[in-house]
């Protein structure tokens, strides 16, 4: 039973607490708390999901990872949820060469193009929007983008996360829905984080990371649009009196 | 005679198995085409030239008078059987057509713009284009001016590519994106062997058949004047009533024995696809050498520039997919009378990119006086230093370049034409009109790219009516459409944010309704 055990515990998969860091390439993602909760940032390769609302800086938050490693490969958008704005990519410092939207008719074929898009060689990360992906299909994606060297960013819709903190399913009666659910929690991949909005901040939680602790709450401030503080500030510190201000001598 | 059909029947039967598939792609305005790409090569430099540097306006009053407007009629003129060969939609719109004398042309439309017809820079051209598909076809067979004047085209054998390509159309989808890539007008068919493939790109087919019934079908329907038949021949054929490929087809082989010499039955035996003749198949050059005709006469080597640029492209390209670099190159400048002019350009240190070797190149020929016009460029290449492996990344992006156009025909086979497509800027200020989705977007210009700081990740299709409370964190930016629009519309646009901190482009619009038209992520 024990030397079992110890045969077990030779295998190089299995990744104990009290283990160093791991000698895997990460990519900074430019915040310092994040960064060392992540263990030196996002890895280099394999699959990423993150459950968000839509619209709350999920893609600027991963700034650093899409636009400033291996330059020359393709960043591949497949199923946005609205039309991809090249002003905002060439913001964020993406050229629009680099850049490939994909637009497939079902969540089949999107789950398909990513995996094609991942096996290519020819991309450095594929950005997938997808409602349900399950343990089968992450698991394809995961392999699909470690051996290719490619890093692959899923978002879901944060219901997800909701149906798995044990809450009440709406619609019971479809019984499969259930265990796919469950079993979501355990997806095969190397990060899964939440995010929560704050005003002007977003709320990083680490739901689980391959070669870490989860951690949650990390909060990262940004001003990723532009804001009115410079009108703001003006008004504030405004000491002319209001008819000072309309005077006409 | 029993022994004759049975054979004839036997080969039949392997043909649906195991058919050979040559695709051949006609390209019937090779000098026009590359006049074309010239003429906007030059013409986006000299764009670039205006946004970045503030040119003199000297030189770029020069620049007007030397390039031709785009509305110009161009035709090409083969002196040797004085006909126009090749012509543009506007010449056609004047009248010119394809078999005109130059005289008659002049007379229907003397501003006119005339090419002379080379058949060594058709060669040249062709020859590039043999290139520039080598690293997706292995088996490709260069056809020019081998059995009929003025044709102009490419054969590749398709049938031992399917395998590697996962299929037809993922194949032909990746020919197609680099022929497109290069720019060519170009008629194709395929068919059982390259005879039958280039009598059907000559019908103007341009359709991809695998089956043999949809090849017979299509090659029935040809007259017999497009085949490489000799006059002569067809004359005897039409005196027994055969005028089209079909009844060529239906008949037996002895009784063409009977009646023709060895090269025609060698030619209707290939036609009918039972014999299979020896070809040359296309070998690349072991250096490099890349020809380019001028679209205008050069005086100045300052102009010589973005032609020269987009040969370095060339260059840097080749060198990349063979992992190779150079320390010197030559370029050669062709002129009306006047000897070649040959400039050899050495580098200390050995480099492959444009950035590095077209400085080299302008400091070399500064001071350089061309003793006439230049009327075209050779720059070739003829030793190569291979990079130490020490240089990892290098290695990593070799095939990238056919990886991304085999991935997007791949994903364009099963998903649709429409389903990929890369963002393109637009000329216009307005949210809805700035991105162009098109997956070739050629009315666009791309120059002037509008930038704004306010532009959101995405846009609905429409905008939405705004129905969440939320609060303004950045605006008002009043926009209103361009004054040609038909429908004038005024908008103040706010960034704002929901309860859940989900940021939304709101506008305002002239009745004071708020909409949603997109998010930033």
């Amino acid at each position: 039973m024990n030397k079992s055990l110890s045969v077990l515990n030779n295998h190089p998969h299995i990744w104990r607490a009290r283990d160093q860091r791991q000698s895997e390439t990460k990519f900074s993602l430019g915040f310092p708390r994040l960064d060392k909760a992540l263990n030196g940032g996002v890895a280099s390769t394999g699959l990423v999901r993150i459950s968000s609302l839509t619209g709350m800086g999920e893609l600027s938050l991963f700034k650093q990872v899409i636009c400033q490693h291996r330059t020359h490969k393709l960043v591949v958008f497949i199923n946005p949820p609205g039309i991809l704005q090249s002003p905002w990519l060439e913001n964020l410092g993406l050229k629009a060469q680099q850049v490939l939207v994909v637009k497939p008719g079902s969540e089949q074929e999107s789950l398909w193009a990513a995996e094609q898009c991942l096996k290519s060689t020819a991309c450095h990360c594929v950005v997938l929007w997808s409602n349900a992906v399950n343990q089968k299909e992450a698991r394809r994606l995961q392999v699909a983008a470690t051996h290719n060297d490619a890093l692959c960013l899923l978002y879901t819709p944060p219901q997800q996360q909701a149906s798995q903190l044990g809450y009440p399913k709406a619609n019971l009666s479809d019984s499969q829905a259930t265990p796919s659910n469950q079993s979501d929690s355990a997806l095969p991949i190397t990060l899964d984080i939440a995010l929560k909005g704050k005003p002007h901040a977003l709320a990083v939680n680490i739901r689980k990371q391959r070669h870490g602790w989860p951690e949650d709450n990390i909060v990262i401030s940004h001003r990723w649009t532009p804001d009115n503080q410079a009108i703001k500030w003006a008004m504030a510190h405004n000491t002319l009196s209001d008819q000072a201000l309309h005077s006409v001598s | 005679m029993g022994h004759g059909t049975q054979h004839a029947f036997r080969s039949g039967i392997t043909l649906c198995e195991l058919m050979m598939l040559w695709a051949y792609i006609y390209c019937y305005q090779l000098t026009l085409d590359s006049h074309i790409n010239a003429a906007k090569t030059n013409h986006a430099h000299r764009q670039t030239l205006k946004s970045d540097r503030r040119t003199p306006p000297r030189s770029e009053a020069n620049g007007i008078s030397s390039s031709l407007p785009s509305n110009t009629p161009v035709a090409v003129y083969c002196s040797k059987t004085n006909k126009i060969t090749q012509c543009n939609d506007i010449a056609k719109k004047e009248g010119i057509e394809i078999g005109h004398g130059l005289a008659q042309a002049a007379a229907l439309c003397p501003y006119v713009h005339i090419l002379p017809f080379s058949e060594e820079a058709e060669k040249h051209m062709l020859t590039q284009l043999a290139h520039r598909l080598y690293p997706l076809a292995s088996d490709i067979v260069l056809d020019n001016h081998i059995h009929s004047n003025s044709v102009n085209g490419l054969a590749v054998r398709l049938d031992n590519l399917t395998h590697y390509y996962g299929g037809h159309t993922p194949l032909w989808k990746t020919l197609t994106q680099a022929l497109a890539e290069a720019d060519i007008r170009y008629h194709f068919a395929s068919a059982w062997t390259i005879e039958a493939a280039k009598v059907l790109a000559l019908h103007k087919l341009n359709t991809y058949l695998h089956t043999p019934d949809d090849i017979k079908k299509a090659l029935s329907a040809c007259p017999l004047s497009i085949t490489a038949l000799s006059p002569k021949v067809i004359d005897s054929l039409a005196r027994v009533g055969v005028s089209c490929v079909h009844q060529l087809l239906a008949m037996p082989v002895q009784e063409l024995g009977r009646r023709f010499d060895n090269n025609t039955i060698m030619y209707l035996t290939a036609l009918r696809g039972e014999t299979f003749p020896r070809v040359t198949l296309f070998r690349p050059l072991e250096h490099f050498d890349n020809f380019i005709l001028l679209p205008f006469d050069i005086e100045n080597t300052q102009h010589l520039t973005p032609f020269v640029t987009q040969q370095f492209e060339h260059l840097s390209h080749y060198l990349r997919a063979r992992n190779l670099y150079t320390s010197s190159i030559s370029v050669h400048i062709h002129f009306r009378e006047a000897p070649v002019m040959d400039i050899n350009i050495h580098s200390a240190l050995p480099q492959s990119s444009v950035k590095s070797w077209l400085p080299l190149f302008s400091l070399k020929t500064e001071n350089l006086e061309l003793p006439e016009p230049a009327t075209a460029i050779t720059l070739t290449c003829q030793q190569f230093e291979e990079i130490d492996s020490q240089n990892g990344d290098f290695f990593s992006d070799r095939f990238n370049d056919i990886a991304q156009k085999q991935l997007i025909g791949r994903l364009n086979a099963k998903l649709g034409d429409n389903s990929t497509f890369q963002p393109r800027a637009a000329d216009s200020h307005q949210f809805e009109y700035m991105t162009v989705t098109e997956s070739s977007a050629g009315n666009c210009t791309g120059n002037y790219a509008y930038s704004s700081d306010i532009t959101p990740t995405f846009t609905f299709d429409v905008p939405k009516p705004l129905i969440q409370a939320t609060q303004i964190c950045f605006g008002p930016v009043r926009l209103h459409s361009e004054w040609w629009h038909d429908s004038p519309t005024k908008r103040d646009y706010f960034i704002a944010q929901t309860e859940q901190c989900v940021r939304l482009l709101v506008f305002k619009d002239e009745e004071s309704r708020w909409w949603v038209q997109g998010l930033f992520c």
